[in-house]
């Protein structure tokens, strides 16, 4: 029996596991040769050794920021795309909205932390706001071209048929967005983790990684610090994957081109 | 099952009166696209439409089927406005590129005429018989983009034809397609046109904007010559040939002739070789 040819696959997983290696024994070295205190830099080794054995810690922080990551990620993009359809059919909906879009997406969505902290407490309620805020920008750009790029020789079939708004909607605008939607989902579930972690940081005391990064920096427990960070890594990995896996699942229209963020 | 009946006592399929098209160019000139046009189709006539490009061909269409309104004028389709035209499903839409839907299957493709407007639905086409006559069978569950540029356009013929139209509006069609597929399709739309008919409503009608003046006299009973713009009929060309057409056809002498006729109205723009019918 044969075996199938891995060549292809580990000429891409390769080069960068060998430059990710490389890079840590280097590390290595120098905070062993040069005596470089664990105050300042800790061990690649110290830091995998402590990741495995208090593992435990890790993934449970780690699913709570995970969860108000995906929970800001679905209520920012729900409500971006809900707004998205709104906009797309009315251009004084449009004139009235976009330009607060725009105001609150150059200002740096973090800086509400302290006030949301205030208004909705210490609980989960203030992290998947901020969560929620940071992602729903790019959802909302890329939703509105998504509704309006549409085949106007399709909207005249829509047209002559007499379908209603309705119709036009939910079968010629709503599947030409996908491909827009899952652009903008790449783009917002890395910043909803981003919103997550700043909010942890915050709400310190309160659990995530982001309240474990804060304590064990008070602690110049500098491997813990990075462990976390592995998991945070791990998170946005999985998360990114798992986007693209289920714009895979919707394979319409790949052949397509998606809009830029 | 709503069923709007058209009354047998000959309402003409398409009539324009005084239907004139201006547009506003960006500089606020005042731009005449379709001179005022008078015109009466019969119910079950097939009528081409041929004229140099930017001549209002497309236009005068799209007036016809509802989609741009006239600046000025009246149209009736069946003796009902084009709006009325569009809610009872009696236009069967047709362009030059497939507009077909690319996540939607060939079949879900031919049966989105049936699916929108649900009240209107009254065909009792069979969307698999549709797709075998269009020459679409084993091609299904393929996706657009999986087809020729030919099969495209064979689907979207099918979606035309599966509301059952009375009327046909078809804008350059095989404006896209290679040589070899698009004589081969005029024959195709022929018989697609006369068969798989609705009795109780009057012989389908048709209106095919072309600038190939092959493809107008092969298929059509009418030629309309358009003059550059602002566009304006210029000639009413009577094609006799008996039905059905076949290839072979456009070697005779009656081919020939008529096509030179054709292509004498198109040359001498501004004659009016053949009297109108008076709307």
């Amino acid at each position: 029996m044969a075996l199938p040819d891995l060549r292809p696959a580990l000429s891409w997983i390769l080069p960068p596991l060998i430059a990710l290696l490389l890079f840590a024994v280097s590390v290595e070295l120098w905070v062993r040769i040069g005596e470089v205190s664990i105050w300042i830099m800790p061990r690649p080794t110290s830091v995998i050794e402590n990741f495995v054995s208090d593992f435990g810690v890790y993934f449970r922080e780690g699913m709570q920021t995970m969860a108000i990551s995906l929970g800001g990620l679905a209520l920012g993009s729900a409500a971006a795309t809900i707004l998205a359809a709104g906009v797309a059919h009315s251009q004084i909906l449009e004139r009235a909205v976009l330009p607060i879009a725009i105001m609150v997406k150059v200002t740096p969505v973090v800086a509400f932390i302290p006030l949301f902290i205030i208004w909705l407490g210490y609980g989960w309620e203030p992290k998947v706001a901020i969560a929620a805020l940071i992602t729903y920008f790019p959802v909302l750009i890329n939703a509105i071209a998504g509704f309006r790029d549409v085949d106007p020789r399709m909207h005249d079939f829509f047209r002559s048929v007499d379908a209603s708004t309705w119709e036009v909607f939910r079968h010629l605008r709503l599947p030409a967005a996908v491909p827009y939607l899952f652009a903008s989902l790449k783009i917002s579930v890395t910043l909803s983790l981003i919103g997550a972690v700043v909010a942890e940081f915050f709400a310190a005391g309160q659990g995530g990684l982001g309240a474990l990064i804060w304590f064990e920096q008070n602690n110049l427990r500098l491997d813990r610090v990075f462990a976390a960070v592995l998991m945070l890594t791990m998170i946005g990995v999985t998360l990114s994957t798992a986007v693209v896996l289920a714009e895979r699942l919707f394979s319409w229209r790949l052949d397509q081109p998606v809009a830029a963020s | 099952m709503i069923k709007h009946p058209i009354e047998p006592d000959a309402e003409p399929a398409v009539r324009l009166r005084e239907v004139r098209l201006t547009y506003e160019t960006k500089e606020g000139a005042l731009l005449q696209a379709v001179d005022p046009t008078n015109l009466t189709i019969r119910a079950g006539e097939f009528t081409a439409l041929v004229g140099p490009s930017g001549c209002g061909k497309t236009s005068l269409l799209r007036i016809i089927a509802g989609l741009t309104p006239p600046s000025d004028g009246v149209v009736k389709i069946f003796g009902q406005t084009p709006k009325d035209a569009q809610r009872h499903k009696r236009l069967g839409l047709v362009f030059q590129e497939p507009a077909l839907l690319a996540w939607r299957s060939v079949e879900d493709n031919v049966r989105l005429g049936l699916q929108l407007n649900p009240r209107e639905t009254h065909s009792s086409t069979d969307v698999n018989e549709l797709i075998e006559l269009v020459g679409l069978r084993g091609f299904e569950r393929y996706r657009p983009a999986e087809l020729s540029g030919g099969m495209q356009q064979r689907a979207a013929l099918a979606r035309a034809l599966a509301i059952d139209p009375p009327l046909l509006l078809l804008d350059e069609p095989f404006a896209a397609l290679d040589e070899i597929t698009r004589e081969q399709m005029r024959y195709e739309l022929q018989r697609l046109w006369s068969i798989s008919h609705d009795p109780t409503d009057p012989p389908r009608s048709a209106v095919f904007v072309t600038h190939s003046v092959a493809e107008a006299v092969a298929i059509a009973d009418r030629v309309l010559v358009m003059s550059p713009r602002p566009g304006r009929i210029i000639a009413d060309i009577p094609i006799t040939a008996p039905r059905p057409r076949r290839p072979e056809h456009e070697h005779a002498d009656r081919f020939i002739n008529d096509t030179a006729i054709v292509r004498a109205a198109l040359r001498s723009p501004t004659t009016t070789a053949v009297p109108l019918d008076a709307a």
